[in-house]
């Protein structure tokens, strides 16, 4: 799995760094176009095409009978039914590209993430990182040493939670930063990367230690040692705008993949 | 003034969206900027010219003048008359307390609550059917809705007593009088372990005991209750503390938010996001904590639930969109109307320290809204208060001058930046509402009635600090005070089960008068009022339905007691102010004038609060409107 998030990761930044002259929703836009074209080819190849033409000539005769014979209950309640029945019939068919698209979608959602959903951390806000502990943590024991690359301050002494396993420190960026914040936990090190600026870039998400959660969490090596689960740093959210909106990355995500499907659908010839 | 108001204005939360249709205004071509700072006393300006440059600098190459204030020299009452025009018989404003003609219960002056009329109830819930509302008290036309009437772009920043904020063309932010999210004056929380504090109700809040389980505390924070059931609930959000098993350290978290606090160490605003119907409808709030201690006891404040400025539950601003607009320029700020931490440092909760830092944080938050405004005003009229030099005097006055001096020199701060922004070619208004005094001596006025036969309790036995008049003999009683300055009649017809007959209210109103000429502080002798006002005669304006009959004016150094505020009637007419309010204003009104400084020459001999409003419309070249009552300054 770390070699797949390697690759992934790898290749999304050579993308990211191809448009780092441009706003960060430029490259956004584009990559969500190509994401909407590759969407509707598989969709055209893993769906029954002559079906799903055959379904939706059912869907449009049957919300023309609607229109037609409003007056005409009969009527009306019959072409409802058939109504349903095609939507349903349209959603079966649907399943299998939804089916083949899910992992590869769901896979380029979570290291998207790193891109575009977090914002690195404000120069001069208080921030809070957090370290997850492993079961039997003892929250007398000492906490770990972390060392902050220049440019960030460790705000005082942490908080060690015992209620729920973790410890919390507060950190304040001083400076644009680009480092790493290294935590010595018994005789281990565990570095992390910490991004404070105002330029848009890579900010990884929780580092973590088990293999199944690196899947979710896979911008970051996994965790070496046995007494920590995770850490996290409390990033804001990055919301890409442009002409005055600013909205959530997967919102521009999802309209511009889907706006490039619908537009180029006769072009390829597939029936969505 | 601190301590708690219940009223109604909650219920307003989830029924109320008001409407403020607004036309653009046109540029006027003319610039003015006043900046009110309230509580500025003439007598502190004047041992301190070498600590203040910018305003020395405005005394000397412009002009400096006391400000005759209002009777009484409260704030409430003072702003209004700078918004109107009008004396506080014109504006209907005399207290920060009226009391209900009929019930004698002290309610709000500045503004009153109407629940819906209609409303339909589905299971626990009650859902309105008509608007409800809340509606300000005072009476008279705000200066600003007569500029903008006259096409004079005005943009007016806690204006006192703007709470709803005028319905007009302009851009305002309501001040002074504005609750907190549960419909208080300001109701902060302090939760603590601490065994030794068993408190409930204190000034201005309320203590709350948790208990921590593995390091957590589950702490319940109050918002409004919620109207939209029928059992009026309290709604709440849960904010869990978890403090470090050694060190002075905690980690709060509300939702999604986080904030790591060492001992003595302020967060920034909490969101919070209070339900009315769950997952449907909910009211949104800010506040703030501070960690006063984690060991050996948790100590944590919750300021007052502000309402949100960029979700306003209540309408603090117009256009209803502008508190979303500063919002977005210059972050969270507080938007209760009196956001200095007094109450706390009353209740022994804060120290001065603690009070000063808290304040500060009040200043800085206003501050930066004053700076937005400032770079962003072109054009018309700027108006923009400042509450912290008046919430720290009260608190300062007469016995930590130094500390006072540091609130006075930010302010001076500020006007330096005015006098910047105005240059040669805008005219610059500095003014306040009113002096300040010491506060030595508390006089509890309903007990001066009571042992000069003009109030009687059920048993003289009941004298103590039983509010609203609880062993009061209405059926004996003459005249009762309610406010800081105000005794009333007990009127037949008016008060209900009132005794005083109309024929005998002169007489009457002049021998509690004569008498009160005559009360002599029992411990030194001296006396203790300066001057009696009849509001009959002390006002032009004729809308004295709140009106007390009698105004009280003390001497300085004497005040009514926080107990006469309240209806109470203790044991002695006059004891020491032990409490940590060391300074006040609401005496004689010619004790405590306030200041007018500008940048162009005043030509008035003795200025006054009601010629403000008169000034700022000629400035524009409009005249006095109805009721007013005023002349310029210049």
């Amino acid at each position: 799995m770390d070699w797949i998030n390697a690759g992934i990761d790898g290749l999304l930044k050579l993308y990211f760094a191809a448009f780092s002259w441009a706003p960060p929703l430029a490259g956004l836009a584009v990559l969500s176009a190509i994401i909407g074209v590759a969407m509707l080819w598989v969709f055209g190849k893993t769906s029954d095409q002559k079906r799903m033409k055959l379904v939706k000539r059912k869907v449009y005769a049957s919300l023309l009978e609607l229109r037609v014979f409003s007056d005409e209950p009969a009527v009306s309640w019959r072409a409802q039914k058939a109504l349903f029945g095609a939507n349903f019939r349209y959603m079966g068919l649907a399943l299998m590209p939804a089916l083949w698209m899910a992992v590869p979608m769901i896979l380029l959602i979570i290291h998207l993430e790193s891109f575009y959903a977090r914002a690195p951390l404000a120069v001069g806000r208080e921030a809070i990182v957090t370290m997850g502990m492993a079961p039997g943590w003892d929250a007398r024991s000492p906490v770990p040493v972390v060392t902050a690359p220049a440019g960030v301050e460790i705000a005082g002494p942490p908080v060690r939670v015992e209620a729920a396993r973790e410890i919390s420190w507060r950190i304040v960026p001083r400076a644009d930063v680009s480092g790493q914040l290294v935590f010595r936990v018994g005789g281990t090190e565990i570095a992390r990367g910490i991004e404070a600026g105002r330029t848009q870039r890579y900010v990884a998400g929780r580092n973590v230690r088990s293999l199944l959660a690196s899947v979710w969490d896979p911008a970051q090596p996994r965790i070496a040692s046995d007494a920590v689960e995770w850490i996290e740093v409390e990033y804001p959210e990055a919301a890409p705008s442009a002409f005055g909106v600013r909205l959530n990355w997967l919102v521009w995500f999802f309209a511009i993949s889907v706006l490039a499907a619908l537009v180029l659908r006769k072009r390829f010839g597939v029936v969505i | 003034m601190s301590g708690r108001m219940p009223s109604l204005v909650a219920a307003g939360v989830c029924a109320l969206l008001t409407a403020c249709s607004h036309a653009p205004t046109h540029a006027s071509g003319k610039r003015m900027i006043v900046l009110g700072i309230d509580g500025m006393d003439p007598q502190f300006l004047e041992a301190h010219w070498s600590s203040l440059p910018n305003l020395n600098r405005l005394r000397t190459e412009g002009d400096f003048k006391p400000l005759a204030t209002t009777i009484p020299p409260q704030s409430p009452v003072a702003w209004s008359t700078v918004t109107t025009g009008m004396d506080p018989g014109g504006h209907g404003i005399f207290d920060f307390v009226h009391r209900n003609p009929s019930t004698r219960t002290p309610i709000s002056s500045m503004a009153e609550v109407t629940a819906p009329a209609r409303t339909l109830t589905i299971g626990p819930y009650l859902l309105p059917l008509s608007s409800g509302g809340v509606k300000t008290m005072r009476a008279g036309r705000a200066f600003w809705q007569t500029l903008g009437e006259r096409g004079v772009h005005a943009t007016v920043i806690r204006m006192p007593a703007n709470f709803p904020a005028v319905d007009c063309e302009q851009e305002s932010l309501s001040g002074m009088g504005t609750p907190d999210l549960r419909g208080t004056a300001r109701t902060y929380t302090f939760f603590t372990d601490d065994p030794a504090e068993n408190r409930k109700e204190v000034s201005g809040g309320e203590v709350v005991k948790v208990k921590l389980e593995r390091g957590r505390a589950w702490l319940r924070v109050e918002g409004p209750p919620n109207t939209l059931r029928k059992d009026r609930a309290a709604t709440s959000v849960t904010v869990i503390a978890d403090v470090d098993p050694v060190a002075d350290v905690a980690r709060i978290e509300l939702g999604g938010q986080r904030a790591v606090l060492h001992r003595g160490e302020w967060s920034d605003w909490f969101h919070g996001s209070f339900p009315l119907i769950s997952g449907l409808k909910s009211a949104s709030g800010i506040f703030r904590i501070y960690l006063q201690q984690a060991h050996p006891y948790l100590r944590l404040y919750v300021s007052p639930i502000n309402i949100d400025p960029a979700d306003p539950a209540l309408p603090i601003s117009t256009p209803a969109s502008f508190s979303r607009t500063l919002n977005d320029a210059v972050g969270p700020f507080y938007t209760e109307g009196i956001a200095e931490e007094t109450g706390a440092y009353r209740a022994g909760l804060f120290s001065r320290a603690e009070f000063l830092t808290q304040s500060k944080k009040v200043l800085s938050d206003s501050l930066r809204l004053y700076r937005r405004e400032l770079d962003s005003f072109q054009d018309g009229l700027l108006f923009y208060y400042f509450s912290s030099v008046d919430q720290n005097a009260h608190m300062l006055w007469g016995r930590y001058d130094d500390d006072l001096l540091e609130i006075y020199k930010i302010i001076d701060g500020a006007v330096g930046e005015a006098m910047q922004k105005a240059g040669q070619d805008t005219k610059l208004v500095i003014l306040s509402d009113h002096g300040f005094a010491r506060f030595d001596r508390a006089v509890h006025i309903n007990t001066f009635l009571m042992q000069n036969g003009f109030l009687q309790l059920d048993d003289p036995k009941n004298v103590g600090d039983q509010e609203l008049f609880a062993h009061v003999d209405w059926g004996r009683t003459v005249a009762y005070a309610v406010g800081l300055n105000g005794v009333y009649l007990n009127m037949e017809g008016r008060e209900d089960g009132g005794i005083v007959p109309a024929v005998d209210r002169q007489i009457i109103l002049d021998r509690i008068a004569a008498r009160l000429k005559e009360f002599k502080d029992p411990a030194t002798g001296e006396n203790v009022v300066d001057t009696v006002y009849f509001s009959d005669t002390a006002f032009q304006g004729k809308n004295l339905k709140y009106a007390p009959d009698i105004i009280v004016g003390f001497r300085r150094g004497y005040r009514a007691s926080w107990q006469t505020a309240l209806g109470a009637v203790p044991k002695d007419t006059v004891e020491d102010n032990t409490q940590a309010w060391i300074g006040d204003h609401c005496m004689a009104a010619h004790l405590v004038p306030g200041v007018i400084l500008s940048n162009r020459k005043i030509a008035a001999s003795d200025p006054g609060l009601a010629d403000i409003a008169t000034t700022i419309l000629g400035e524009f070249g409009i005249k006095n409107g109805p009721g007013m009552i005023g002349r310029s300054v210049f």
